[in-house]
């Protein structure tokens, strides 16, 4: 991991340095080719939802600039305006993850000192580093940033991995990669049950407990901090990194973010926060129906876990005796429970929101489908998605609903949200539109390629490891009239840059894919065969160079972004 | 099987419908019984009324309105069972991270949901004190609790008005995890002994800088910086003051006595040995010094600081005078505590009053808690158990136990799963019908060798 970021970071560097070198002589050029034509988008003839239960048909919607403009029926477009036809699309604000730890890596752990003691380790040991900042974990262009964008997220709550307190977290948008794309930094305190691994604090006893100590001595540093600053000849305040970081949490300006598998835990964090009394938010909550009222009491910020659990009891076919099929039944219960919790929040009157903490992209509308069969209302649906989060992180003035002079975060889909039918065509991210293929409904599948077909147009990025070392390249594939062309380039073996070529004979058929290219080397024609197994936007195969052998090469499809 | 859930659901509706703020109490009329008091003689052919959670009347003919009524003829009452050291209903027992962790707090890691609370309950067993592990010197805070099952809230277990108590444990087990596992003080018994009076040397310094600090503010125009909190010394502190009973777990007679004079040099006397096999060595001692000791009927062996043993320790115990209980620390005997209050009368031929009050007056006495429970008296707390038989007969079998007055085991209306909460994600969750572990070492087996793990196969 080290290794990657420093060749990663050399890469950006490199590229700093030719920007720098080449901006001032050709500063209007755009050698990349990637800057956008315009920043003004207008949909029109759409339906929008512009906040849950707010529905315009027939209407358009215009951004510029990453904030939006106007939402309405009769708007005018400037001239330059990028119109994107909306006849029969949907448009609802842009999804807000409570929670995300999409691309955040854990911070590796500090070495132990030679007079290490379990009982009594540093806090950057024992997992207290709330000092740290997510934004030094996440890496914004990490395939499951994209991922998550692709399911429909633009804003979300990054939150630091680690130990029982492991930092702070930052709120971001999933926008241009040229951004930094922070919205806000240092929002919360994130906080878990987890003890260190062999020292204090190792267990939940110990995390209670500790985390109790770190609270109460943070509240008398700054009460030490405070009668220093106002009198003389005291003993000067002991500086503690740890305090210092906690400061905006004893003054209430920034909540603790309690991550919690169950409502054992759930109690846990609500017993510190009666105690302590900080802002909580609990993070991942399952099994909440044991414990709405205090949660409501407490007035805590839910964000329900998507996660689901699968019917254990479903195949069970064979006659069982009676205490098996007792048992079988209160299991059935206890699943059919699980999906009724969003709804049970709903009814209680409170305005949770959702996280993808723990899920995979597969799980969001699956999930949420599961959840509006068992009770919860398609508006509650989409407010855990959009306005409630907005209003739990405090974005609420420019995030969650699509109006006038708000950022311009949108999901636009081919039928109404939470339908069988719904498939994300674009996400509008800060004002950056992203294109995504949408699959022809089944009944109307008639592709004469077969299987895995629908999703291969569009730009694949591969990677081949070869005893040479790792090469790759872009492979771009179009679905014409008469089958599939394409093209790739690949590290040129004739010294520098890329070369490129035409793929020939592209052969999609049972979530196979296969196609060959030939290279120029040194005056000799290679011919290059790949085949492997494509599912969605990945591809697993092989790369035969003739006499040479073959390896392994692997290829992830891009989201097609309009114009970055 | 619809009835079936019906049932249940209907069970734990009434048991936790009331509950919403405050505890269920109730009201429950027994008549003709044979009452074993425990402190007031046994009585025959007599009525218990309880009503509101609280015993209100002990006699003959009694009636009440619009109560239930059990004709209870033939049978045998007596006083909920109180176990001195359990771990049942705890997620976790161990911080065995430090030689000294009385800021940690059992009270945080209660699970409500503990099927063992329902089998202590299928035992006759109200009352059990969810105590932290052995590990080190000085361990955590324990919790007293009232087995109200049913409740998701586990505050609704914890017997409010009983008073804070703490663990300590000698010998092998901190030495073990300590000094041979992390090469720290502890690494002898010495060593155990001057971790604890460090630990309330320390607490000594650490309220008098809380003191200073005090006193300071009331000047005027003062402006002194407060201490750093630590609840670990200000939990000792209470300890020094009285506010906290310790119960240490103990074998040998050597460091039993030791630590009763630390104790004597601190003026600490709220002080309950635990296991204290070589406690029949140091009765007199005991009986002087101490609030007693808490004793396993008859187990031993485990481990070599635990050879030493004899059946007769809880007679010879009492008889010395030492308020002694018998304990289960075991999910399993926790279930049939009768029957090892039971072999003192083959060992020791202690009366059936002294074999009773080892398993309910002593206990509540170390824990506290005698004025309220521990034995069948007119305005005791309605903790009772009904048997089919004398309870140190070996056919005793519970028939119904209550809590505040509150049915939560009937023998007769005991369902095939009693279980609270149901995992949708295993169809079959693991079930221990055994447990013969003892649970105090619960969640240190990571500090050890394998050569220490085959080593101590028993872990209590």
């Amino acid at each position: 991991m080290n290794i990657n970021t420093k060749i990663k970071l050399l890469g950006s560097f490199i590229v700093a340095v030719f920007f720098i070198a080449y901006s001032s002589v050709q500063a209007q050029s755009d050698p990349s080719g990637t800057k956008r034509v315009t920043s003004t988008y207008a949909i029109k003839n759409a339906t929008i939802t512009t906040s849950p239960g707010k529905t315009i048909t027939g209407a358009t919607i215009l951004f510029k600039d990453g904030l939006i403009q106007a939402v309405g029926t009769n708007i005018n477009l400037p001239a330059g305006t990028d119109v994107i036809d909306g006849d029969s699309l949907f448009i609802y604000p842009g999804f807000i993850d409570g929670a995300s730890s999409a691309g955040v890596t854990r911070p590796s752990e500090p070495e132990r000192p030679a007079n290490f003691d379990s009982s009594n380790p540093s806090d950057e040991l024992a997992g207290i580093t709330p000092w740290r900042n997510v934004i030094d974990q996440v890496d914004m262009n990490n395939n499951a940033i994209s991922d998550w964008r692709k399911a429909g997220f633009t804003v979300a709550h990054m939150i630091p991995d680690g130990g029982m307190i492991s930092g702070k977290s930052a709120i971001v948008v999933f926008g241009s990669s040229s951004s930094t794309n922070i919205l806000g930094q240092n929002t919360a305190l994130s906080t878990r049950f987890r003890g260190s691994r062999g020292m204090y604090p190792g267990t939940p006893l110990g995390v209670m407990a500790k985390f109790r100590d770190v609270y109460k001595n943070t509240e008398l540093s700054a009460k030490h901090q405070n009668i220093f600053a106002s009198n003389v000849g005291l003993n000067r305040p002991e500086i503690n990194k740890t305090y210092e970081a906690m400061y905006p949490v004893i003054n209430k300006n920034i909540p603790v973010i309690f991550e919690v598998s169950n409502d054992l835990e759930i109690r846990r964090a609500l017993r510190l926060q009666k105690e302590l009394g900080f802002n909580l938010m609990l993070l991942g909550v399952t099994e909440v129906d044991k414990v709405i009222s205090e949660i409501k009491a407490a007035n805590a910020t839910v964000l329900l876990a998507l996660t689901l659990p699968e019917d254990k009891s479903k195949n069970k076919s064979e006659k069982l005796n009676e205490e098996a099929q007792g048992r079988t039944d209160r299991v059935k219960e206890a699943y059919e429970t699980a999906l009724k919790q969003a709804g049970m929040l709903e009814e209680a009157g409170i305005k949770f929101g959702f996280t993808t903490s723990g899920a995979k992209t597969g799980d969001l509308m699956k999930n949420i489908k599961i959840m509006i069969d068992n009770g919860l209302s398609e508006d509650a649906a989409l407010a855990a998605l959009t306005i409630n989060n907005a209003q739990n992180l405090g974005i609420q003035k420019f995030a969650g609903t699509l109006e006038k002079g708000k950022l311009a975060n949108m999901v636009i889909t081919t039928a109404p949200l939470f339908t069988e039918d719904a498939q994300i065509k674009h996400v509008v991210a800060d004002g950056y539109v992203f294109d995504y293929e949408t699959k022809p409904k089944k009944a109307a599948n008639g592709n004469k390629n077969g299987n895995g077909a629908a999703g291969v147009s569009g730009t694949w990025e591969y990677v081949s490891d070869t005893p040479a070392g790792s090469s790759g390249g872009m492979m771009t594939i179009d679905n014409s009239a008469t089958g599939y062309e394409g093209t790739i380039t690949y590290d040129d073996p004739a010294g520098n840059g890329k070369a490129q070529a035409t793929m020939k004979n592209i052969t999609v058929k049972d979530g196979k894919m296969s196609f060959t290219f030939d290279v120029s080397a040194g005056g000799m024609e290679i011919s290059v065969s790949v085949n492997g197994d494509l599912t969605d936007d990945q591809f697993t195969g092989r790369m035969s160079l003739a006499e040479f052998g073959s390896f392994p090469l692997t290829a992830t499809k891009k989201p097609n972004q309009s114009n970055l | 099987m619809k009835k079936l859930n019906y049932i249940i659901a209907a069970f734990l509706v009434m048991v936790w419908m009331p509950s919403m703020g405050q505890t269920p109490k109730g009201s429950v009329l027994i008549k003709n019984a044979t009452v074993i008091t425990i402190t007031q003689g046994t009585l025959e052919d007599t009525d218990i009324l309880v009503e509101n959670g609280i015993i209100k009347k002990i006699g003959k003919g009694l009636t009440a309105n619009n109560v239930t009524t059990i004709d209870a003829k033939g049978k045998y009452v007596m006083p909920g069972i109180i176990d001195a050291h359990s771990h049942v209903a705890l997620d976790a027992v161990n911080e065995a991270t430090a030689p000294i962790t009385s800021e940690v707090q059992m009270a945080d890691v209660v699970d409500p949901y503990d099927i063992g609370l329902y089998r202590a309950l299928a035992g006759g067993v109200t009352i059990s004190h969810a105590m932290h592990g052995s590990a080190n010197a000085i361990g955590g805070q324990n919790i007293t609790l009232k087995h109200r099952y049913g409740t998701f809230n586990p505050e609704d277990l914890f017997m409010k008005e009983a008073p804070r108590t703490i663990k300590f444990a000698l010998g092998e087990n901190p030495t073990r995890v300590h000094g041979r596992g992390k090469n720290i003080q502890p690494r002898t018994r010495m060593g155990v002994e001057a971790v604890i009076r460090n630990g309330f040397n320390e607490a000594l310094q650490y309220k008098k800088a809380w003191e200073t600090y005090e006193s300071a503010l009331k000047q005027k125009g003062a402006t002194p910086i407060p201490p750093k909190n630590d609840a670990r010394l200000q939990t000792l502190v209470d300890i020094l003051d009285g506010k906290v009973i310790i119960h240490c777990h103990s074998y040998r007679a050597d460091e039993i006595y030791a630590l009763i004079n630390t104790c004597r040099d601190f003026g600490i006397t709220n002080i309950v040995f635990s296991h204290v096999n070589e406690g029949f060595k140091v009765a007199p001692e005991l009986a002087e010094y101490t609030m007693g000791a808490s004793v396993f009927a008859d187990w031993w062996a485990y481990k070599f600081e635990v050879y030493y043993s004899t059946a007769y320790n809880a007679a010879i115990l009492t008889e010395n005078g030492v308020i002694t209980s018998i304990n289960s620390d075991s999910g399993e005997l926790i279930r049939h505590l009768y029957h090892e209050a039971g072999k003192t009368q083959r060992y020791g031929q202690l009366s059936d009053e002294q074999a009773l009050a080892l398993i309910t007056i002593n206990p509540a006495k170390q824990l506290g808690i005698a004025d309220k429970v521990g034995s069948i008296e007119e305005g005791k707390q309605g903790d009772l158990v009904i048997f089919n038989d004398h309870p140190l007969s070996v056919y005793a079998i519970p028939q119904m136990t209550f809590v505040d007055g509150v049915k939560y085991f009937d023998l007769n209306e005991d369902q095939n799963d009693m279980r609270i909460r149901v995992s949708a994600n295993e169809m079959v969750e693991p079930i221990f019908l055994k447990e013969h572990d003892h649970n105090c070492m619960h969640g240190v087996d990571f500090f050890f060798t394998n050569f220490g793990r085959n080593l101590f196969e028993h872990s209590h």
